[in-house]
């Protein structure tokens, strides 16, 4: 990893070249993905800003191994997604990826806590250790009162919130995030998205989150525009000790 | 994912649609319950008969007889049983020991009591330590002196001579105490009889009555005197004993029981009809047996008899554990269908399981794990059941006489070896694993993406 630092500007630790996905829907064809290229460094939060139907969740499943290409690579630190069977595609998502779903996706059965530990549970963790983590996690991110609800007992916008902590509490190299803020009042949204960018940065880790709104993608280092499955334009700005705010 | 979190996670499931879990499990409960019962029902049985075949005689006794009535006609000389035919028995491959039986019929006297025709019996050693003695001790054997042992039933035949009234007719026991005082025996019958009546012998004199002879008891057979074995009814005593006082008392006259020459002389020997061969075990009856059928005389044992019953009673055993599957079989078909359920149900969140990274063996292995605990709990209830409904089988008054009624049978009608507990736990929880395995397989190819789309 310390010697990667040096390196990390010549090898970017997302490529995704020349990528397509076609579904076919009856006779015709959906270009969903149609010819999108665009590298990604290390410990970068990007944003993926499109309209509703551009593409943006199919990129960013593909790019999570959830999806084969229709055509195209992606390569990520050095390895080829497209070519991993599901099995690798797994190993992989464990070792490396934090998700953070659209639609939260939390256990029904489980209480925020257990939630937010079960990623560490597939990797082995110990029940106490664990538990301990995910209850650290779930503070970071404001619910310190709702540790032992379950899913159905919390607002969208708290059950956002431990989907955040359960992407978070792996200590992933990659984090995937579609419209994490998609429940989230614009107040909380702003606290929220301040503590991915604080813990994504301190970790040097790489944050790719979808969005709709120009305004949350202004929070990222780099904004890459799609329309159409395709890449309209990619901007950077630099963002320095904003979280004060 | 560690063993316990899979184990803990998969309880969780099966916890969170209890009323589910608990009619899958009902029917593992039923299965392994009907196939224990009717297992257990049938090694009952079996073991049953067997207990009543070892009651008739030893499984590794052949019983030889010679008829000596009928021998082969013509000039030949008779095969008869003589010592020197038990020496060749005795030096036969497997073959452990041989007794030859001399019987005789003989009258027993006690104070007012008489017992008539009661058959004493001379035995070698091998025969005699077979016999299990209750009371005082097994005769001894070194030819001096002839001692009694006493079947457990014999008591029955002593009558009042003078009031009369037999066991049969009063059902009380005779006051004859065997071991206490002394009995008195009358070897020669004939002679007794023939004297009470006034009768003549052969020289037109008047028949004296016999001799009686001052016999001491050594021990009764073990039993009380309703439990019958095949040692109840006779009176055992050392064969070489015995001859050596037959040889006294009717010198060169013929023995009661032993056959006589064309002349109607005896043979200077002793003829026996029966002798019981001990061989080594029960592999190598038939093989024993079939050398002596050879050898002209008439040979028995048990050990085609339980054969016999042996391949029917594994028969037996196969249609009532077969009949016990078939509802198994059902309960499996429930497991399935329920862990099917279970996948639809949660779809999503093996696909959200899968996003996060969880191994595709451990969704699999988790599945595998629920069905089979199904299993398991059916099998545990249902053995818990099983030796319920064993323990009332064996002691409900209702089944206890009807068994009764069956030709007598006693003991446990249903019996549940340890192995057979083993057995179908095993079974359980592998037909929840089986019935769980399509399931699970499935459950781990469903792919993440659309299991996360399937809102
Ligand atoms: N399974 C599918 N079959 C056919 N067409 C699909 C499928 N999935 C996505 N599409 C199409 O691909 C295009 C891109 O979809 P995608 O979900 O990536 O949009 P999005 O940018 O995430 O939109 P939103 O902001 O509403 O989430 C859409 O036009 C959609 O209709
Ligand atoms: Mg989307």
């Amino acid at each position: 990893m310390e010697e990667e630092t040096e390196k990390k500007k010549e090898s970017p630790i997302i490529q995704v070249r020349n990528l397509y996905k076609i579904y076919r829907v009856g006779e015709t064809k959906v270009f969903a993905l149609n010819g999108v290229d665009f590298s990604l460094q290390r410990g970068e939060f990007c944003a993926v800003v499109g309209p509703s139907g551009s593409g943006k969740s199919t990129l960013l499943n593909m790019m999570a191994g959830l999806e084969k290409p229709s055509k195209g690579e992606i390569i990520i630190a050095g390895t080829h997604i497209e070519r991993m069977t599901e099995k690798e595609l797994v190993t992989f998502r464990r070792e490396n990826v934090g998700f953070i779903f659209q639609s939260y996706n939390l256990l029904k059965t489980m209480n925020a806590v257990e939630n937010v530990a079960l990623p560490l549970s597939f990797r082995g963790v110990p029940k106490k250790e664990r538990l301990e983590l995910a209850r650290k996690y779930l503070k970071l991110v404001g619910l310190e009162k709702q540790m032992n609800h379950m899913a159905n007992e919390m607002s969208g916008g708290q059950q956002q919130r431990v989907g955040i902590a359960r992407a978070l509490v792996v200590n992933p190299r990659i984090i995937f995030a579609d419209e994490p803020t998609g429940n989230l009042d614009s107040r909380t949204t702003k606290d929220v998205l301040n503590l991915m960018r604080r813990i994504v940065r301190k970790r040097k880790q790489t944050l790719i989150m979808v969005t709709h709104d120009n305004y949350l993608a202004g929070f990222a280092d780099k904004q890459i525009h799609i329309v159409d499955g395709k890449i309209l334009k990619i901007e950077e700005q630099h963002h320095e000790d904003e979280e004060e705010l | 994912m560690r063993f316990l979190d899979l184990l803990v996670m998969s309880i969780n499931n099966l916890r969170r649609r209890k009323l589910r879990t608990a009619l899958t499990v009902l029917g593992v409960i039923v299965g392994t319950a009907s196939i224990v019962v009717m297992m257990s029902l049938g090694i009952g049985m079996s073991e049953m008969q067997m207990e009543l075949m070892e009651s008739y005689g030893s499984m590794t006794a052949i019983n030889v007889y010679c008829d000596t009535y009928s021998q082969p006609e013509g000039g030949q000389d008779p095969v008869y049983m003589t010592d020197e035919i038990i020496e060749q028995f005795r030096q036969m491959e497997y073959v452990d020991g041989v007794s030859p039986l001399l019987n005789v019929s003989v009258m027993m006297r006690q104070g007012q009591y008489t017992a008539s025709y009661v058959n004493l019996v001379g035995v070698t050693e091998d025969y005699m330590e077979q016999i299990p003695v209750g009371e005082g001790r097994h005769p001894k054997m070194d030819g001096s002196e002839v001692e009694l042992l006493f079947g457990n039933m014999v008591l029955q035949n002593f009558s009042n001579g003078k009031r009369g009234g037999s066991y049969y007719e009063t059902g009380e026991l005779p006051d004859v105490d065997l071991m206490g005082k002394p009995i008195f025996v009358i070897y020669d019958m004939d002679a007794y009889y023939q004297s009470m009546n006034g009768g003549t012998g052969t020289d037109g004199t008047a028949v004296k009555a016999p001799k009686k002879y001052l016999v001491p008891v050594a021990g009764i057979v073990e039993g009380g005197e309703n439990d019958y074995n095949q040692y109840s009814w006779e009176v055992y005593t050392d064969l070489e004993a015995l001859k050596t006082q037959l040889k006294k008392i009717f010198k060169k006259g013929v023995i009661p029981g032993q056959p006589t020459n064309k002349k109607g002389k005896p043979y200077p020997y002793f003829i026996y009809s029966n002798a019981v061969v001990y061989v080594d075990s029960i592999d190598h009856v038939k093989e024993v047996q079939t050398a002596i059928s050879d050898m002209g005389f008439q040979a028995s044992s048990n050990s085609e008899w339980m054969e016999q019953n042996k391949k029917q009673s594994q028969m037996t055993q196969m249609v009532l554990g077969g009949i016990g599957a078939v509802s198994l079989f059902v309960a499996a078909i429930g497991i399935a269908n329920t862990m099917m359920m279970s996948i639809y149900e949660r779809t999503k969140e093996i696909g959200v399981m899968k996003v996060l990274g969880c191994d595709m063996g451990n969704i699999r292995n988790m599945f595998l794990m629920e069905s089979g605990f199904i299993g398991l709990m059916g099998g545990v209830i249902g053995l818990i059941l099983s030796y319920s409904l064993s323990y009332l089988m064996n002691h409900l008054p209702a089944v206890t006489q009807m068994m009764m009624g069956m030709g007598g049978m006693d003991g446990s009608i249903s019996r549940i070896p340890p192995w057979l507990a083993a057995a179908a736990l095993v079974f359980a929880v592998v037909v929840g694993m089986v019935a769980g395995f399509f399931p699970a397989v499935k459950a781990m190819k469903l792919s993440a993406l659309s299991a996360i789309r399937n809102e």
